[in-house]
């Protein structure tokens, strides 16, 4: 089957019968005019990033290398086991490289329409959640879940002072979340999915100085760079990278590094 | 107060009232009804009252031990690498490479026993091999003793990449203060690229002790 390489920009344009379409797989964020359009048709959104079958990831090492993105390895297992009618991929400076990439290998292994977009959305839509004194772990999950949206997260979440830092993109293993204090401000890349801004270099690459901060990057991911750079540019910053789960080293890492900044938990 | 650093091949115990220095026991040997109030090291959550991550307390001690506003410390312990980078005397940069840095202080006593060397005598080599982990680095060994040279040049030449792979694991730095078992090791320590000072093997145990009195 030759390669399908256009980019589709518009939701009315997508290339398949969508009065069919019951349940799509996202992968990174597609922009905010496809995530309405398949709300206003009830469509089932499942956010492929995060780990939704107890399939062995071993069975996607058949199409992608071992050692490669933890979170693009887990959308390959998703895509091979889960009963979906189409896949919108964001393949644009949003997302990575890399998924372009997975977008080719998905196209050619599942038998359902793969659609790319660039998601280049520039409209603010708030990021309270990353700002908020809650449970990170609960932090991240319902920013996670509100990929699903076109709108921002229901609820009043006032603004907190904060203790610590996490500037980066969902974990793979969200165990190491539950280290943090509530008071945990979110930056990065998962500022940017609540803001569903996803391609704001600027607002990814935000920090606050006077905070203790963990630069979290999943291995071998392209973004580890901007983990790194920034985490040496931060008064008190730790870069960190993990691959499929969190070993005790990462984590002794991360409580080390928050009892010795003074980071009352 | 029993303070007590749970290490993989070592143990390392200091009680504040009875011991005047610290005691060393193989961890094969200490009995497994000990109970300490502080403890660290990789194997030690299950015998301590409160459990002190090793980064914390390698960095702990570190702080008790270094006067310098800034200064790099690395652990290189039986089974891993540890390290700590401290700048105007706060917290700048760590890392725990438990798996490049495998087994490397394991490996290097293993061979001194198998091969009957003693490290003492043996000078450090110009060459050394390039080594990620103690494991990985054992087949250079095998090579080279194929390869008609002698045991105690190969197993230098091994040491001494170990000693660099450790270097650049904490950050290449001019002065680097050693913690850890291999500071009784002089071609280890003699491996290093840079002024090394040797801080012996109780400096998680020093950590540990801010914790008995946090002023």
């Amino acid at each position: 089957m030759p390669f399908t390489m256009n980019i589709i920009h518009n939701p009315s344009t997508l290339p398949i019968r969508t009065e069919s379409l019951k349940n799509v797989g996202i992968v990174g964020i597609p922009p905010v005019d496809f995530i309405r359009f398949l709300n206003e048709r009830q469509v089932v959104i499942h956010d492929l990033d995060a780990l939704l079958t107890k399939a062995d990831i071993e069975t996607a090492t058949a199409y992608l290398p071992k050692v490669y993105c933890a979170i693009l390895r887990t959308v390959m297992l998703n895509g091979l086991h889960l009963n979906l009618d189409a896949i919108i991929i964001d393949v644009g400076p949003g997302k990575c490289d890399a998924a372009y990439h997975v977008a080719t290998i998905l196209e050619e292994t599942v038998n359902i329409p793969v659609i790319r977009t660039a998601n280049e959305d520039m409209i603010d839509l708030g990021t309270p959640v990353c700002r908020t004194r809650m449970n990170l772990l609960k932090k991240f999950k319902t920013i996670t879940e509100g990929v699903k949206s076109a709108n921002p997260a229901d609820g009043n979440f006032p603004a907190c002072k904060p203790a610590a830092g996490f500037w980066g993109v969902p974990p793979r293993d969200f165990s190491i979340l539950s280290l943090f204090p509530d008071t945990t401000h979110i930056y990065g890349w998962t500022r940017c999915m609540e803001n569903k801004t996803p391609a704001n270099i600027n607002l990814e690459s935000h920090y606050n100085p006077k905070v203790p901060t963990v630069f979290f990057a999943q291995s071998f991911c392209a973004k580890t760079a901007l983990a790194r750079h920034l985490a040496t540019r931060h008064p008190q910053g730790l870069y960190l990278d993990v691959d499929f789960s969190a070993g005790s080293s990462a984590k002794a890492k991360i409580q080390a590094f928050l009892e010795l900044t003074g980071v009352a938990l | 107060m029993i303070l007590g650093d749970f290490g993989t091949s070592y143990c390392k115990f200091l009680d504040q009232e009875a011991d005047a220095q610290p005691r060393i026991i193989a961890a094969s040997d200490f009995p497994r009804e000990t109970r300490v109030v502080y403890g660290t090291g990789h194997n030690g959550k299950r015998f301590s009252g409160q459990y002190v991550n090793e980064l914390t307390a390698l960095a702990k001690g570190g702080e008790a031990l270094i006067p310098e506003e800034d200064f790099v410390l690395l652990d290189c312990g039986s089974r891993d690498l540890k390290f700590v980078q401290y700048e105007n005397r706060r917290i700048k940069d760590m890392g725990w490479n438990a798996e490049c840095g495998a087994s490397m202080g394991f490996t290097i006593e293993l061979l001194e026993r198998y091969y009957q060397l003693d490290f003492k005598k043996i000078r450090v080599p110009e060459r050394a091999f390039s080594v990620t982990c103690g494991v990985l680095g054992m087949s250079h060994i095998f090579d080279a003793v194929i390869n008609d040279i002698p045991v105690d040049v190969a197993v230098a030449r091994f040491v001494k990449g170990i000693a660099i792979n450790a270097f650049r694991f904490a950050g290449s730095p001019e002065k680097l203060y050693l913690s850890g078992g291999l500071c009784d090791n002089p071609l280890f320590v003699q491996s290093f690229p840079c002024e090394v000072v040797c801080l012996g093997r109780f400096v998680l145990l020093e950590g540990l002790k801010s914790y008995t009195n946090p002023e």
